[in-house]
Protein backbone atom coordinates (compact mmCIF):
# COMPACT_ATOMS: atom_id res chain seq x y z
CA UNK A 1 0.00 0.00 0.00
CA UNK A 2 1.53 3.34 -1.01
CA UNK A 3 0.92 5.86 1.75
CA UNK A 4 -0.32 9.31 0.76
CA UNK A 5 -0.23 10.38 4.40
CA UNK A 6 2.70 9.67 6.68
CA UNK A 7 3.39 10.69 10.23
CA UNK A 8 6.76 9.79 11.67
CA UNK A 9 7.07 10.25 15.43
CA UNK A 10 4.94 13.36 15.12
CA UNK A 11 4.05 15.29 18.23
CA UNK A 12 2.21 18.50 18.71
CA UNK A 13 1.69 20.47 21.86
CA UNK A 14 -0.12 23.69 22.66
CA UNK A 15 1.95 25.32 25.38
CA UNK A 16 2.19 22.70 28.12
CA UNK A 17 -0.65 20.57 26.71
CA UNK A 18 0.29 17.60 24.52
CA UNK A 19 -2.36 17.16 21.86
CA UNK A 20 -0.59 14.49 19.83
CA UNK A 21 2.21 12.43 21.24
CA UNK A 22 4.85 10.59 19.20
CA UNK A 23 2.46 9.32 16.52
CA UNK A 24 3.68 7.18 13.65
CA UNK A 25 1.16 6.18 11.00
CA UNK A 26 0.93 5.58 7.26
CA UNK A 27 -2.40 5.93 5.48
CA UNK A 28 -2.99 4.77 1.92
CA UNK A 29 -5.94 4.57 -0.49
CA UNK A 30 -9.38 3.70 0.83
CA UNK A 31 -11.30 5.03 3.80
CA UNK A 32 -9.59 5.15 7.17
CA UNK A 33 -11.54 6.06 10.26
CA UNK A 34 -9.94 8.19 12.91
CA UNK A 35 -11.83 7.26 15.98
CA UNK A 36 -11.59 8.69 19.45
CA UNK A 37 -13.52 10.61 22.08
CA UNK A 38 -13.62 14.41 22.05
CA UNK A 39 -10.24 15.85 23.01
CA UNK A 40 -8.42 12.66 21.98
CA UNK A 41 -6.31 14.47 19.37
CA UNK A 42 -8.27 13.65 16.20
CA UNK A 43 -8.63 17.24 15.04
CA UNK A 44 -4.98 17.97 15.79
CA UNK A 45 -4.05 14.87 13.77
CA UNK A 46 -6.10 16.14 10.81
CA UNK A 47 -4.81 19.71 11.15
CA UNK A 48 -1.25 18.45 11.06
CA UNK A 49 -1.99 16.36 7.98
CA UNK A 50 -3.81 19.29 6.35
CA UNK A 51 -0.83 21.58 6.99
CA UNK A 52 -2.81 23.87 9.28
CA UNK A 53 -0.37 23.26 12.10
CA UNK A 54 3.32 22.44 12.10
CA UNK A 55 4.44 19.44 14.13
CA UNK A 56 6.30 20.40 17.30
CA UNK A 57 8.45 17.35 16.73
CA UNK A 58 8.70 14.64 14.09
CA UNK A 59 7.51 14.71 10.52
CA UNK A 60 4.16 14.85 8.74
CA UNK A 61 4.05 14.25 4.99
CA UNK A 62 1.16 14.58 2.60
CA UNK A 63 1.49 13.26 -0.96
CA UNK A 64 5.23 12.97 -0.40
CA UNK A 65 5.72 16.59 0.73
CA UNK A 66 5.93 18.17 4.14
CA UNK A 67 2.34 18.94 5.07
CA UNK A 68 3.26 22.29 6.64
CA UNK A 69 4.15 24.93 4.07
CA UNK A 70 3.23 23.03 0.89
CA UNK A 71 0.09 24.75 -0.43
CA UNK A 72 0.51 23.10 -3.83
CA UNK A 73 -0.79 19.81 -2.40
CA UNK A 74 -4.25 21.35 -2.13
CA UNK A 75 -4.73 20.90 -5.87
CA UNK A 76 -5.04 17.23 -4.90
CA UNK A 77 -6.38 17.39 -1.37
CA UNK A 78 -9.87 18.28 -0.13
CA UNK A 79 -10.50 19.29 3.45
CA UNK A 80 -13.85 19.34 5.24
CA UNK A 81 -12.98 21.08 8.53
CA UNK A 82 -14.89 20.56 11.73
CA UNK A 83 -15.41 24.29 12.27
CA UNK A 84 -18.78 25.59 11.14
CA UNK A 85 -17.31 28.63 9.42
CA UNK A 86 -18.46 30.35 6.23
CA UNK A 87 -18.58 33.73 4.60
CA UNK A 88 -22.18 33.94 5.67
CA UNK A 89 -23.28 36.50 3.10
CA UNK A 90 -22.52 34.16 0.21
CA UNK A 91 -24.97 31.69 -1.24
CA UNK A 92 -23.96 28.04 -1.44
CA UNK A 93 -23.32 28.52 -5.15
CA UNK A 94 -21.14 31.61 -4.65
CA UNK A 95 -19.21 29.85 -1.88
CA UNK A 96 -18.34 26.92 -4.12
CA UNK A 97 -17.49 29.15 -7.08
CA UNK A 98 -15.20 31.26 -4.91
CA UNK A 99 -13.31 28.26 -3.57
CA UNK A 100 -13.01 26.69 -7.02
CA UNK A 101 -11.60 29.96 -8.36
CA UNK A 102 -9.08 29.82 -5.53
CA UNK A 103 -8.12 26.36 -6.78
CA UNK A 104 -7.29 27.74 -10.23
CA UNK A 105 -10.17 26.65 -12.44
CA UNK A 106 -11.53 28.87 -15.16
CA UNK A 107 -15.05 30.25 -14.87
CA UNK A 108 -16.80 27.61 -16.99
CA UNK A 109 -15.04 24.80 -15.15
CA UNK A 110 -15.88 26.40 -11.79
CA UNK A 111 -19.56 26.41 -12.72
CA UNK A 112 -19.52 22.84 -13.96
CA UNK A 113 -17.75 21.57 -10.87
CA UNK A 114 -19.83 23.61 -8.45
CA UNK A 115 -23.01 22.21 -9.93
CA UNK A 116 -21.69 18.63 -9.87
CA UNK A 117 -20.59 18.97 -6.24
CA UNK A 118 -23.94 20.43 -5.16
CA UNK A 119 -25.73 17.57 -6.90
CA UNK A 120 -23.48 15.10 -5.06
CA UNK A 121 -24.58 16.45 -1.68
CA UNK A 122 -28.18 17.05 -2.80
CA UNK A 123 -28.02 20.79 -2.30
CA UNK A 124 -28.62 22.06 -5.82
CA UNK A 125 -32.19 23.28 -5.13
CA UNK A 126 -30.88 25.47 -2.28
CA UNK A 127 -27.85 26.78 -4.15
CA UNK A 128 -29.10 30.36 -4.38
CA UNK A 129 -29.94 30.68 -0.70
CA UNK A 130 -27.52 32.43 1.61
CA UNK A 131 -25.48 30.07 3.75
CA UNK A 132 -26.55 32.11 6.78
CA UNK A 133 -30.05 30.70 6.21
CA UNK A 134 -28.94 27.07 5.86
CA UNK A 135 -29.75 24.47 8.52
CA UNK A 136 -26.90 22.74 10.36
CA UNK A 137 -27.15 19.74 8.04
CA UNK A 138 -27.11 21.91 4.90
CA UNK A 139 -24.07 23.79 6.16
CA UNK A 140 -22.36 20.49 6.74
CA UNK A 141 -23.23 19.38 3.22
CA UNK A 142 -22.00 22.55 1.53
CA UNK A 143 -18.76 22.17 3.48
CA UNK A 144 -18.46 18.65 2.16
CA UNK A 145 -19.24 19.86 -1.38
CA UNK A 146 -16.33 22.32 -1.32
CA UNK A 147 -14.00 19.51 -0.25
CA UNK A 148 -15.15 17.33 -3.16
CA UNK A 149 -15.59 19.91 -5.90
CA UNK A 150 -12.03 19.88 -7.23
CA UNK A 151 -12.02 16.07 -7.39
CA UNK A 152 -9.16 15.51 -4.95
CA UNK A 153 -7.13 12.32 -4.50
CA UNK A 154 -6.98 12.80 -0.74
CA UNK A 155 -9.93 13.78 1.43
CA UNK A 156 -9.64 14.82 5.05
CA UNK A 157 -13.09 14.86 6.63
CA UNK A 158 -13.46 16.03 10.21
CA UNK A 159 -16.80 14.82 11.63
CA UNK A 160 -18.46 15.05 8.19
CA UNK A 161 -21.93 13.82 9.10
CA UNK A 162 -22.27 15.74 12.34
CA UNK A 163 -25.65 17.50 12.43
CA UNK A 164 -27.04 15.80 9.32
CA UNK A 165 -30.49 14.25 9.26
CA UNK A 166 -30.66 10.45 8.84
CA UNK A 167 -31.33 10.52 5.10
CA UNK A 168 -28.37 12.76 4.31
CA UNK A 169 -26.23 10.92 6.84
CA UNK A 170 -26.91 7.73 4.88
CA UNK A 171 -26.20 9.46 1.55
CA UNK A 172 -22.95 10.91 2.84
CA UNK A 173 -21.81 7.56 4.19
CA UNK A 174 -22.54 5.97 0.81
CA UNK A 175 -20.70 8.78 -0.98
CA UNK A 176 -17.61 8.41 1.20
CA UNK A 177 -17.62 4.64 0.69
CA UNK A 178 -17.91 5.07 -3.07
CA UNK A 179 -15.07 7.61 -3.17
CA UNK A 180 -12.95 5.22 -1.13
CA UNK A 181 -13.67 2.39 -3.53
CA UNK A 182 -12.56 4.65 -6.40
CA UNK A 183 -9.09 4.59 -4.85
CA UNK A 184 -9.00 7.92 -3.08
CA UNK A 185 -7.29 8.24 0.26
CA UNK A 186 -9.91 9.33 2.76
CA UNK A 187 -9.49 9.99 6.45
CA UNK A 188 -12.74 10.42 8.37
CA UNK A 189 -12.63 11.47 11.98
CA UNK A 190 -15.46 10.78 14.36
CA UNK A 191 -16.16 10.11 17.99
CA UNK A 192 -18.98 7.76 16.98
CA UNK A 193 -17.99 4.20 16.26
CA UNK A 194 -21.17 3.47 14.39
CA UNK A 195 -20.52 6.32 11.96
CA UNK A 196 -17.01 5.18 11.19
CA UNK A 197 -18.06 1.57 10.97
CA UNK A 198 -20.64 2.46 8.34
CA UNK A 199 -17.87 3.86 6.12
CA UNK A 200 -14.91 1.58 6.71
CA UNK A 201 -13.47 -1.30 8.68
CA UNK A 202 -10.01 0.24 8.88
CA UNK A 203 -9.61 2.45 11.92
CA UNK A 204 -6.99 4.30 13.90
CA UNK A 205 -8.00 4.59 17.52
CA UNK A 206 -6.80 7.82 19.08
CA UNK A 207 -6.81 8.44 22.78
CA UNK A 208 -4.94 11.02 24.85
CA UNK A 209 -2.92 12.05 21.81
CA UNK A 210 -1.66 8.59 21.00
CA UNK A 211 -2.61 5.94 18.47
CA UNK A 212 -4.01 3.33 20.79
CA UNK A 213 -4.76 0.70 18.16
CA UNK A 214 -4.86 0.33 14.42
CA UNK A 215 -6.84 -2.24 12.49
CA UNK A 216 -10.27 -3.74 12.02
CA UNK A 217 -13.25 -1.97 13.49
CA UNK A 218 -15.06 -5.26 14.29
CA UNK A 219 -12.99 -5.89 17.38
CA UNK A 220 -14.01 -2.54 18.74
CA UNK A 221 -17.56 -3.22 17.73
CA UNK A 222 -17.66 -6.30 19.90
CA UNK A 223 -16.67 -4.15 22.82
CA UNK A 224 -19.08 -1.37 22.07
CA UNK A 225 -22.02 -3.76 21.95
CA UNK A 226 -21.57 -4.12 25.67
CA UNK A 227 -22.25 -0.38 26.07
CA UNK A 228 -25.57 1.15 24.97
CA UNK A 229 -25.20 3.70 22.19
CA UNK A 230 -26.79 7.09 22.90
CA UNK A 231 -28.40 9.19 20.16
CA UNK A 232 -30.01 12.61 20.64
CA UNK A 233 -32.60 13.52 17.98
CA UNK A 234 -34.28 16.87 17.35
CA UNK A 235 -37.59 16.49 15.54
CA UNK A 236 -40.76 18.42 14.87
CA UNK A 237 -42.70 15.46 16.27
CA UNK A 238 -40.50 13.92 18.97
CA UNK A 239 -43.27 11.50 20.01
CA UNK A 240 -43.23 9.93 16.55
CA UNK A 241 -39.47 9.39 16.92
CA UNK A 242 -40.00 7.90 20.39
CA UNK A 243 -42.68 5.51 19.07
CA UNK A 244 -40.33 4.27 16.35
CA UNK A 245 -37.53 3.84 18.89
CA UNK A 246 -39.67 1.95 21.39
CA UNK A 247 -40.75 -0.43 18.62
CA UNK A 248 -37.08 -1.34 18.06
CA UNK A 249 -36.08 -4.36 20.20
CA UNK A 250 -32.54 -3.17 20.95
CA UNK A 251 -33.61 0.16 22.44
CA UNK A 252 -32.84 0.34 26.14
CA UNK A 253 -34.31 3.73 27.05
CA UNK A 254 -36.08 6.77 25.59
CA UNK A 255 -36.28 10.16 27.27
CA UNK A 256 -37.57 13.59 26.22
CA UNK A 257 -35.40 16.70 26.50
CA UNK A 258 -36.48 19.74 28.48
CA UNK A 259 -36.79 21.90 25.34
CA UNK A 260 -39.49 19.68 23.91
CA UNK A 261 -37.99 18.96 20.48
CA UNK A 262 -35.25 16.59 21.61
CA UNK A 263 -35.47 12.85 22.31
CA UNK A 264 -32.55 10.89 23.72
CA UNK A 265 -32.45 7.19 22.89
CA UNK A 266 -30.13 4.45 24.13
CA UNK A 267 -29.71 1.33 22.02
CA UNK A 268 -27.55 -1.78 22.10
CA UNK A 269 -27.72 -2.02 18.29
CA UNK A 270 -27.04 1.36 16.67
CA UNK A 271 -27.56 -0.07 13.15
CA UNK A 272 -31.09 -1.10 13.99
CA UNK A 273 -31.86 2.22 15.65
CA UNK A 274 -30.55 4.34 12.74
CA UNK A 275 -32.58 2.25 10.28
CA UNK A 276 -35.72 2.83 12.34
CA UNK A 277 -34.99 6.57 12.55
CA UNK A 278 -34.45 6.77 8.84
CA UNK A 279 -37.89 5.21 8.25
CA UNK A 280 -39.66 7.94 10.25
CA UNK A 281 -37.31 10.83 9.44
CA UNK A 282 -39.66 12.65 7.08
CA UNK A 283 -42.88 11.92 8.97
CA UNK A 284 -41.39 13.09 12.28
CA UNK A 285 -39.52 16.01 10.74
CA UNK A 286 -36.12 14.93 12.04
CA UNK A 287 -33.86 17.96 11.74
CA UNK A 288 -30.69 17.09 13.59
CA UNK A 289 -29.11 14.24 15.49
CA UNK A 290 -25.88 13.64 17.28
CA UNK A 291 -24.34 11.04 19.48
CA UNK A 292 -22.63 11.92 22.73
CA UNK A 293 -19.46 9.92 23.15
CA UNK A 294 -19.81 8.59 26.66
CA UNK A 295 -20.15 5.06 25.38
CA UNK A 296 -16.98 5.32 23.30
CA UNK A 297 -15.21 6.86 26.24
CA UNK A 298 -16.07 3.80 28.30
CA UNK A 299 -14.73 1.53 25.57
CA UNK A 300 -11.49 3.50 25.54
CA UNK A 301 -11.22 3.24 29.29
CA UNK A 302 -11.67 -0.48 28.90
CA UNK A 303 -8.99 -0.66 26.18
CA UNK A 304 -6.52 1.41 28.16
CA UNK A 305 -6.99 -0.70 31.26
CA UNK A 306 -6.84 -3.99 29.35
CA UNK B 1 -6.61 28.10 -17.64
CA UNK B 2 -4.28 25.09 -17.51
CA UNK B 3 -3.44 24.10 -13.97
CA UNK B 4 0.03 23.13 -12.87
CA UNK B 5 -0.86 20.97 -9.89
CA UNK B 6 2.76 20.69 -8.81
CA UNK B 7 2.90 24.35 -7.77
CA UNK B 8 0.73 26.83 -5.91
CA UNK B 9 -1.42 29.06 -8.13
CA UNK B 10 0.55 31.82 -9.86
CA UNK B 11 0.81 34.83 -7.57
CA UNK B 12 -1.27 37.30 -9.58
CA UNK B 13 -4.05 34.83 -10.38
CA UNK B 14 -4.23 33.79 -6.73
CA UNK B 15 -4.17 37.36 -5.42
CA UNK B 16 -6.89 38.32 -7.93
CA UNK B 17 -9.13 35.45 -6.80
CA UNK B 18 -8.63 36.41 -3.14
CA UNK B 19 -9.26 40.06 -4.03
CA UNK B 20 -12.58 39.21 -5.73
CA UNK B 21 -13.70 37.09 -2.80
CA UNK B 22 -12.65 39.65 -0.19
CA UNK B 23 -13.94 42.79 -1.87
CA UNK B 24 -17.64 42.09 -1.50
CA UNK B 25 -17.20 40.85 2.04
CA UNK B 26 -15.31 44.01 2.88
CA UNK B 27 -17.72 46.50 1.31
CA UNK B 28 -20.93 45.19 2.87
CA UNK B 29 -19.90 45.25 6.50
CA UNK B 30 -20.76 47.32 9.56
CA UNK B 31 -17.15 48.51 9.57
CA UNK B 32 -17.56 49.93 6.06
CA UNK B 33 -20.77 51.65 7.07
CA UNK B 34 -19.00 53.41 9.95
CA UNK B 35 -15.99 54.17 7.77
CA UNK B 36 -18.13 55.59 4.98
CA UNK B 37 -19.53 58.06 7.53
CA UNK B 38 -16.03 58.91 8.77
CA UNK B 39 -14.60 59.26 5.27
CA UNK B 40 -17.66 61.02 3.85
CA UNK B 41 -18.00 63.61 6.62
CA UNK B 42 -16.17 66.35 4.66
CA UNK B 43 -19.10 66.43 2.25
CA UNK B 44 -21.24 67.50 5.19
CA UNK B 45 -18.65 70.16 6.14
CA UNK B 46 -18.78 71.48 2.60
CA UNK B 47 -22.58 71.53 2.52
CA UNK B 48 -22.67 73.39 5.85
CA UNK B 49 -20.13 75.86 4.52
CA UNK B 50 -22.29 76.51 1.46
CA UNK B 51 -25.32 76.97 3.69
CA UNK B 52 -23.34 79.47 5.76
CA UNK B 53 -22.53 81.40 2.61
CA UNK B 54 -26.13 81.22 1.45
CA UNK B 55 -27.23 82.62 4.81
CA UNK B 56 -24.77 85.46 4.24
CA UNK B 57 -22.88 84.70 7.45
CA UNK B 58 -19.23 85.73 7.31
CA UNK B 59 -17.03 82.61 6.99
CA UNK B 60 -13.78 82.49 8.94
CA UNK B 61 -12.01 80.52 6.22
CA UNK B 62 -11.96 80.87 2.49
CA UNK B 63 -13.46 77.88 0.66
CA UNK B 64 -10.08 76.90 -0.78
CA UNK B 65 -8.47 77.06 2.67
CA UNK B 66 -11.27 74.94 4.11
CA UNK B 67 -10.71 72.41 1.35
CA UNK B 68 -6.97 72.43 2.11
CA UNK B 69 -7.69 71.79 5.79
CA UNK B 70 -10.04 68.95 4.92
CA UNK B 71 -7.32 67.27 2.88
CA UNK B 72 -4.33 67.94 5.11
CA UNK B 73 -5.82 67.82 8.59
CA UNK B 74 -9.00 65.80 8.31
CA UNK B 75 -7.98 63.16 5.79
CA UNK B 76 -4.19 62.87 5.86
CA UNK B 77 -3.68 63.40 9.58
CA UNK B 78 -6.77 61.67 10.99
CA UNK B 79 -9.34 59.85 8.86
CA UNK B 80 -6.98 58.01 6.52
CA UNK B 81 -4.74 56.59 9.26
CA UNK B 82 -7.74 55.68 11.42
CA UNK B 83 -9.57 53.94 8.58
CA UNK B 84 -6.33 52.16 7.66
CA UNK B 85 -5.90 51.06 11.26
CA UNK B 86 -9.37 49.57 11.57
CA UNK B 87 -9.38 47.90 8.16
CA UNK B 88 -5.82 46.70 7.78
CA UNK B 89 -5.30 45.24 11.24
CA UNK B 90 -8.46 43.18 10.63
CA UNK B 91 -7.51 41.86 7.18
CA UNK B 92 -6.37 38.50 8.49
CA UNK B 93 -7.77 38.79 12.03
CA UNK B 94 -11.36 38.77 10.73
CA UNK B 95 -10.77 35.53 8.82
CA UNK B 96 -9.19 34.00 11.90
CA UNK B 97 -11.96 35.17 14.19
CA UNK B 98 -14.65 33.82 11.86
CA UNK B 99 -12.51 30.70 11.30
CA UNK B 100 -12.89 31.10 7.53
CA UNK B 101 -9.10 31.25 7.23
CA UNK B 102 -9.19 27.44 7.02
CA UNK B 103 -10.89 27.68 3.63
CA UNK B 104 -8.10 29.91 2.34
CA UNK B 105 -5.32 27.79 3.83
CA UNK B 106 -6.66 24.60 2.26
CA UNK B 107 -6.36 25.93 -1.30
CA UNK B 108 -3.21 25.91 -3.42
CA UNK B 109 -2.38 29.50 -2.54
CA UNK B 110 0.79 30.92 -1.10
CA UNK B 111 0.13 32.91 2.02
CA UNK B 112 1.73 35.95 0.38
CA UNK B 113 -0.87 35.85 -2.39
CA UNK B 114 -3.67 35.66 0.21
CA UNK B 115 -2.25 38.67 2.02
CA UNK B 116 -1.75 40.75 -1.12
CA UNK B 117 -5.22 39.88 -2.43
CA UNK B 118 -6.77 41.01 0.81
CA UNK B 119 -4.61 44.14 0.93
CA UNK B 120 -5.71 45.03 -2.60
CA UNK B 121 -9.35 44.62 -1.53
CA UNK B 122 -8.70 46.91 1.45
CA UNK B 123 -7.08 49.53 -0.77
CA UNK B 124 -9.93 49.39 -3.30
CA UNK B 125 -12.55 49.68 -0.56
CA UNK B 126 -11.01 52.59 1.31
CA UNK B 127 -10.07 54.51 -1.81
CA UNK B 128 -13.51 54.06 -3.33
CA UNK B 129 -15.12 55.28 -0.10
CA UNK B 130 -12.84 58.31 0.14
CA UNK B 131 -12.07 59.71 -3.29
CA UNK B 132 -15.70 60.43 -4.31
CA UNK B 133 -16.25 62.27 -1.01
CA UNK B 134 -13.03 64.21 -1.55
CA UNK B 135 -14.07 65.15 -5.10
CA UNK B 136 -17.56 66.22 -4.01
CA UNK B 137 -16.13 68.36 -1.19
CA UNK B 138 -13.71 69.91 -3.67
CA UNK B 139 -16.51 70.75 -6.11
CA UNK B 140 -18.82 72.12 -3.41
CA UNK B 141 -16.13 74.37 -1.98
CA UNK B 142 -14.32 75.57 -5.09
CA UNK B 143 -17.54 76.25 -6.99
CA UNK B 144 -18.46 79.05 -4.58
CA UNK B 145 -16.69 81.26 -7.09
CA UNK B 146 -18.34 79.57 -10.03
CA UNK B 147 -16.69 77.38 -12.60
CA UNK B 148 -13.73 79.70 -12.69
CA UNK B 149 -12.95 78.80 -9.09
CA UNK B 150 -13.21 75.11 -9.89
CA UNK B 151 -10.91 75.47 -12.88
CA UNK B 152 -8.36 77.49 -10.90
CA UNK B 153 -8.05 74.82 -8.20
CA UNK B 154 -8.58 71.76 -10.38
CA UNK B 155 -4.85 70.98 -10.58
CA UNK B 156 -4.84 70.24 -6.83
CA UNK B 157 -7.47 67.53 -6.92
CA UNK B 158 -5.52 64.72 -8.62
CA UNK B 159 -2.53 65.45 -6.41
CA UNK B 160 -4.69 65.32 -3.27
CA UNK B 161 -6.29 62.10 -4.42
CA UNK B 162 -2.86 60.64 -5.04
CA UNK B 163 -1.64 61.65 -1.57
CA UNK B 164 -4.73 60.21 0.11
CA UNK B 165 -4.27 56.97 -1.84
CA UNK B 166 -0.61 56.84 -0.85
CA UNK B 167 -1.67 57.42 2.74
CA UNK B 168 -4.01 54.42 2.61
CA UNK B 169 -1.25 52.30 1.09
CA UNK B 170 1.51 53.30 3.52
CA UNK B 171 -0.56 53.23 6.70
CA UNK B 172 -2.42 50.16 5.47
CA UNK B 173 0.80 48.25 4.88
CA UNK B 174 2.12 49.21 8.31
CA UNK B 175 -1.10 48.17 10.05
CA UNK B 176 -1.30 44.97 8.02
CA UNK B 177 2.13 44.14 9.41
CA UNK B 178 0.95 44.93 12.95
CA UNK B 179 -2.20 42.86 12.38
CA UNK B 180 -0.21 39.84 11.29
CA UNK B 181 2.57 40.15 13.85
CA UNK B 182 0.59 41.06 16.96
CA UNK B 183 -2.33 39.40 18.67
CA UNK B 184 -3.91 42.74 19.65
CA UNK B 185 -2.74 45.33 17.15
CA UNK B 186 -5.29 48.13 17.61
CA UNK B 187 -3.84 49.69 20.79
CA UNK B 188 -0.26 49.74 19.44
CA UNK B 189 -1.70 51.19 16.23
CA UNK B 190 -3.50 53.97 18.09
CA UNK B 191 -0.34 54.71 20.08
CA UNK B 192 1.58 54.94 16.83
CA UNK B 193 -0.96 57.34 15.33
CA UNK B 194 -1.50 59.62 18.29
CA UNK B 195 1.89 59.54 20.01
CA UNK B 196 4.59 58.51 17.59
CA UNK B 197 3.20 60.52 14.72
CA UNK B 198 3.42 63.68 16.88
CA UNK B 199 7.13 63.61 16.10
CA UNK B 200 6.06 65.38 12.94
CA UNK B 201 5.97 68.59 15.01
CA UNK B 202 9.48 68.13 16.39
CA UNK B 203 12.47 70.02 15.08
CA UNK B 204 15.34 68.53 13.13
CA UNK B 205 15.14 65.20 11.39
CA UNK B 206 12.63 63.62 13.79
CA UNK B 207 9.63 64.23 11.48
CA UNK B 208 11.32 61.92 8.98
CA UNK B 209 10.48 59.06 11.33
CA UNK B 210 6.77 59.60 10.75
CA UNK B 211 4.59 58.72 7.80
CA UNK B 212 2.55 61.87 8.08
CA UNK B 213 5.54 64.16 7.46
CA UNK B 214 6.24 62.51 4.12
CA UNK B 215 2.58 62.60 3.14
CA UNK B 216 2.17 66.27 4.03
CA UNK B 217 5.26 67.16 2.07
CA UNK B 218 3.50 65.98 -1.05
CA UNK B 219 0.56 68.31 -0.48
CA UNK B 220 0.46 71.84 -1.82
CA UNK B 221 -1.87 73.07 0.93
CA UNK B 222 -0.03 75.26 3.43
CA UNK B 223 -0.94 76.95 6.75
CA UNK B 224 -4.00 79.10 6.59
CA UNK B 225 -3.60 81.27 9.67
CA UNK B 226 -1.92 81.51 13.05
CA UNK B 227 -3.10 79.38 15.93
CA UNK B 228 -2.95 75.83 17.15
CA UNK B 229 -3.93 74.22 13.86
CA UNK B 230 -1.37 76.26 12.05
CA UNK B 231 1.36 75.29 14.48
CA UNK B 232 0.49 71.61 14.12
CA UNK B 233 0.47 72.17 10.44
CA UNK B 234 3.89 73.71 9.96
CA UNK B 235 6.54 71.02 9.86
CA UNK B 236 9.39 71.47 7.45
CA UNK B 237 8.60 70.43 3.92
CA UNK B 238 10.57 67.42 2.74
CA UNK B 239 11.54 67.01 -0.92
CA UNK B 240 8.61 65.65 -2.96
CA UNK B 241 10.64 63.03 -4.83
CA UNK B 242 12.16 61.74 -1.63
CA UNK B 243 8.72 61.70 0.02
CA UNK B 244 7.26 59.63 -2.76
CA UNK B 245 10.18 57.19 -2.66
CA UNK B 246 10.00 56.83 1.13
CA UNK B 247 6.26 56.18 1.09
CA UNK B 248 6.57 53.56 -1.63
CA UNK B 249 9.46 52.00 0.26
CA UNK B 250 7.54 51.94 3.56
CA UNK B 251 4.57 50.32 1.81
CA UNK B 252 6.72 47.71 0.08
CA UNK B 253 8.84 46.90 3.12
CA UNK B 254 5.87 46.59 5.48
CA UNK B 255 3.97 44.37 3.05
CA UNK B 256 7.01 42.17 2.48
CA UNK B 257 7.56 41.78 6.23
CA UNK B 258 3.86 41.11 6.74
CA UNK B 259 3.98 38.40 4.07
CA UNK B 260 6.96 36.74 5.78
CA UNK B 261 5.30 36.91 9.21
CA UNK B 262 2.02 35.59 7.81
CA UNK B 263 3.73 32.68 6.05
CA UNK B 264 5.44 31.60 9.26
CA UNK B 265 2.60 32.08 11.68
CA UNK B 266 0.35 29.27 12.83
CA UNK B 267 -3.27 30.00 13.52
CA UNK B 268 -4.67 27.73 16.19
CA UNK B 269 -8.41 28.15 15.86
CA UNK B 270 -10.33 27.69 19.07
CA UNK B 271 -13.11 25.14 18.80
Amino acid sequence: MSACIELVRASRWYGPVIALNDVTAAIGPGVTGLLGPNGAGKSTFLKLVAGQLAPSQGEVRLLGRPAWGSPEVFHRVGVCPETDAFWEGLTGWQFLLALLRLTGFDEAECRRRAEAALIQVDLLPAKDRRIAGYSKGMRQRVKLAQALAHDPEVLLLDEPVSGMDPVNRRRTVDLVKRLGREGRTIVVSSHILHEVEAMTRRVLLVHNGRILAEGDVREIRDLIDEHPHTVAVRARDPRCVARAAVATPSVVSVSFGAEGEWVTIQSGRPDELYAALQDVAIEAGVGEMYSPDENLESVFRYLVER
Amino acid sequence: MSRDTGRPLPFTAAARAVFTLSLEGMVWTRRSLVMSVLLGLPVLFAVLYRLTLAAKLPPSLSPVDLYGSIVAIYYVRNAVPLAALFYATALIADEVEQKTITHLFTRPLTRASILFGKFAAYAATTVSLTLPALAISFLLLTSTRGMEGVRAALGQLPRDMGVVTLGFLAYGALFTLLGVALRRPVIPGLLFLFLWELLVNMPGDLPRLTITAWLRSLLLHRPVEDGLLARIFTPGVLPAGESLAVLVLVTGACLALAAVAFARREYVLEQ
